[in-house]
């Protein structure tokens, strides 16, 4: 016996607020409620009460501030908006629709000194020499994502509480992230959600519509959004990768399914090329016992909570 | 009334945390004895956790361990049945379940099947058991114990209600996945134990108590949803999802020999039958006899048809007889015909998928070879 698939809700437009492939549909108050207890287990095992968030003002930071404030209270949330110069400013407004809805405590923290202090600004050279005045887009947006990770990791400690991840699978799985930056964090509610799924999750959880139907971006650079980038759809890439991982469907029936044969080969290669980005790095094996291959512990167990 | 009441502690355990869970089993023993139980199940490995990985020695304990022997003090006047990793004399690992009653330890059962597969290692670190034994209990009716895993393999059940159990019970830490919407209950796991616990209640025409742990351990969180189906499959007790707590359910032994009298499955099941063609069909798999149902020509496995034609199932071909005859024709292109086979079904299959596909208008016309390839964050 089988449910009927839920609706997807719709904006004040009367369309529907996102595209949502059948098969990517999930039961959101059993995600709701299999995220509280993670995230509560995943404090507790580490003796931390508090969480530490960085805000872009998109919908995967949107929505985990949303599920970290449901599964622990507001009060035990901070959010750190971490606005580059060349940010849209509009990122930084829906931050703070978020901030206030959810009323958790939050802070700016302007990282364009940093950046800056490293390539080199308004033809003054930063720490990297004259020729990081030169440095490029992807070069800047790479750096900023890991002064984000440094702010937020220092606010850790101040604010006594764990880092939350908010990378989604989609962005996991063909790589688009930033290696120890925007993927860096102490554990990650929303990392086996397709951003098609993030999407349906936000809007159960009541993340402000503007927030869930805006292009995604990684705002590392002006204009920038995913889609753009990446030359195709979300929903579209959702469902290839969710038949080829998910469901291991192989190439040739992909390609019967009806995805386009370029389209399933680029998949297959980010993905392919990004395995590194989603693994712990290979530790030479030399003694009788290595971490990660024949010492094998529960990342938490009796001793393993700070106190 | 033959009537027995059943206690289901269906709790987190701490992983690795030994003595807290024994307190914790203590206090979960006297409040279900003050419930007046007959007989309190515990999840597997309530003792110790899950995910032990290289602590599994560290928390494993012998069959003689006074920690066990007080846990079975606590059982006067009831049963009990806990679960625990058990170091053999000869130091093996078992994931093990025992049945404690008046301040004995009665039966142990080591889990026979360990899944050593997708998000699954157990056979990295622990032996498989190898007995299967209905055993007596205080019930009054003979009791079979199974854990997780074990009911994922047809015989087991079987086995139990054969030998002697009327009352199956199953202790289980089944983590929680696939969260698809069109799931009956929104977790496809929980849809799938479901469906076999009410299957197995009917087929052994016994009751199945099924005690499903929950909690969170790394990456997973365990569903829960105990339940209690009678031998005509009605559900009796449903647990919650994911809530730890004591439930309680009365169970009515009298329906066990009304379901029985009714629909005498049991009574009609043939044994003898199973031994014979099991006993062939084991010699056949090692290769010591040879393959008496296969067609000629036919791979080695599986009974698979030399030919396949439209609208012919794989592994059927109508007279076996007749059609042995005329197969051998066929054994240089078999191989050929196969992989035509299958390509027909893969195509069926991807129909069948597309059928369901969501069309999305907006991303239809996208023309992904146009466009740049992307620079992309840490572009390799």
């Amino acid at each position: 016996m089988t449910r009927a698939l839920p609706a997807v809700p719709l904006g004040e437009d009367g369309q529907p607020l996102f595209v949502l492939p059948d098969e990517l549909a999930i039961d959101t108050d059993v995600a709701r409620r299999v995220i509280a207890d993670f995230i509560r287990s995943q404090l507790r095992q580490a003796g931390f009460e508090r969480v530490v968030l960085g805000l872009s003002g998109g919908i995967d930071s949107g929505l985990v501030a949303h599920l970290v404030a449901d599964a622990i209270g507001p009060e035990r949330l901070h959010c750190v908006l971490m606005p580059h110069r060349t940010s849209s400013p509009a990122s930084r407004a829906d931050a703070e629709t978020v901030v206030a809805g959810l009323g958790c405590s939050s802070e700016i923290v302007e990282i364009s000194p940093m950046v800056d202090g490293f390539f080199g600004f308004d033809a003054r050279p930063g720490a990297a020499g004259p020729e990081g005045l030169e440095a490029t887009p992807l070069r800047r947006g790479n750096f900023g994502a890991r002064m984000r990770m440094s702010v937020l990791y220092d606010r850790s400690v101040t604010w006594g509480g764990l880092v939350v991840g908010t990378g989604n699978k989609t962005e996991s799985l063909i790589g688009y992230t930033t290696l120890y930056g925007d993927s860096a964090s102490a554990f990650n509610p929303i990392g086996d959600l397709y951003k098609s799924q993030v999407r349906q999750l936000a809007a159960a959880m009541g993340v402000p519509d503007g927030v869930i139907t805006k292009a995604p971006s990684a705002d590392l650079w002006p204009g920038q959004t995913d889609e753009e980038e990446a030359g195709f759809s979300y929903p579209e890439l959702d469902r290839l990768l969710y038949w080829r991982i998910d469901r291991r469907r192989n190439v040739d029936e992909l390609a019967a399914m009806g995805f386009e044969i370029a389209f399933i080969a680029r998949v297959e290669r980010l993905v392919a090329a990004s395995e590194f980005k989603r693994q712990m790095p290979p530790v030479a094996k030399l003694g009788p016992r290595t971490a990660g291959v024949d010492y094998l512990y529960p990342r938490r167990r009796p001793g393993s909570a700070r106190t | 009334m033959q009537s027995r009441r059943i206690a289901l502690a269906q709790l987190a355990p701490a992983l690795g945390a030994l003595e807290e869970n024994l307190a914790r089993h203590h206090e979960l023993l006297t409040e279900a004895r003050d419930h007046g139980a007959d007989l309190v199940v515990f999840p597997e490995l309530g003792l110790t956790g899950y995910q032990l990985q290289d602590l599994s020695g560290d928390v494993a304990i012998r069959l003689d361990d006074p920690r066990l022997a007080a846990l079975a003090a606590d059982t006067t006047g009831c049963s009990a049945i806990v679960s625990f990793v058990e170091e053999s004399a000869d130091h093996r690992l078992f994931i093990a379940g025992a049945l404690l009653e008046d301040g004995e330890v009665r039966h142990v059962h080591r889990k026979l099947f360990l899944p050593t597969y997708g998000l699954f290692d157990e056979r990295r670190f622990f032996a498989a058991g190898d007995l299967l034994r209905a055993v007596p209990s205080r019930l009054g009716v003979g009791l079979g114990l199974a854990i997780c895993e074990d009911f994922w393999h047809l015989p087991v059940a079987e086995l139990l209600a054969l030998d002697g159990a009327q009352v199956l019970v199953n202790i289980a830490a089944s983590p929680g996945r696939d969260l698809g919407a069109t799931n009956e209950v929104g977790l496809g796991t929980a849809t799938s134990w479901r469906t076999l616990m009410r299957a197995y209640a009917q087929l052994t025409t016994s009751f199945v108590i099924f005690v499903n742990r929950v909690g969170v351990e790394e990456s997973i969180t365990f569903w829960g949803g105990s339940e209690v189906i009678g031998p005509a499959g009605d559900t009796l007790l449903s647990a919650p999802f994911f809530d730890e707590g004591l439930f309680v359910c009365d169970i009515n032994l009298e329906d066990i020999r009304r379901e029985r009298l009714a629909l005498p499955l049991l009574r009609d099941e043939r044994p003898e039958l199973q031994v014979r063609e099991l006993e062939r069909i084991i010699t056949e798999r090692a290769g010591i006899a040879q393959d008496a149902s296969s067609e000629p020509g036919g791979a080695e496995g599986p009974e698979v048809a030399p030919e396949l034609g439209p609208g012919r199932p794989a592994g059927f071909t109508g007279s076996a007889i007749g059609h042995r005859n005329t197969a051998s024709a066929h054994v240089d292109a078999a191989s050929a015909h196969r992989a035509t086979a299958t390509a027909h079904r893969t195509t069926a299959s991807a129909h069948r998928d597309n059928a369901s596909r969501h069309v999305d208008a907006a991303s239809a016309h996208l023309d992904t070879a146009s466009r740049a390839e992307a620079a992309g964050p840490d572009a390799p």
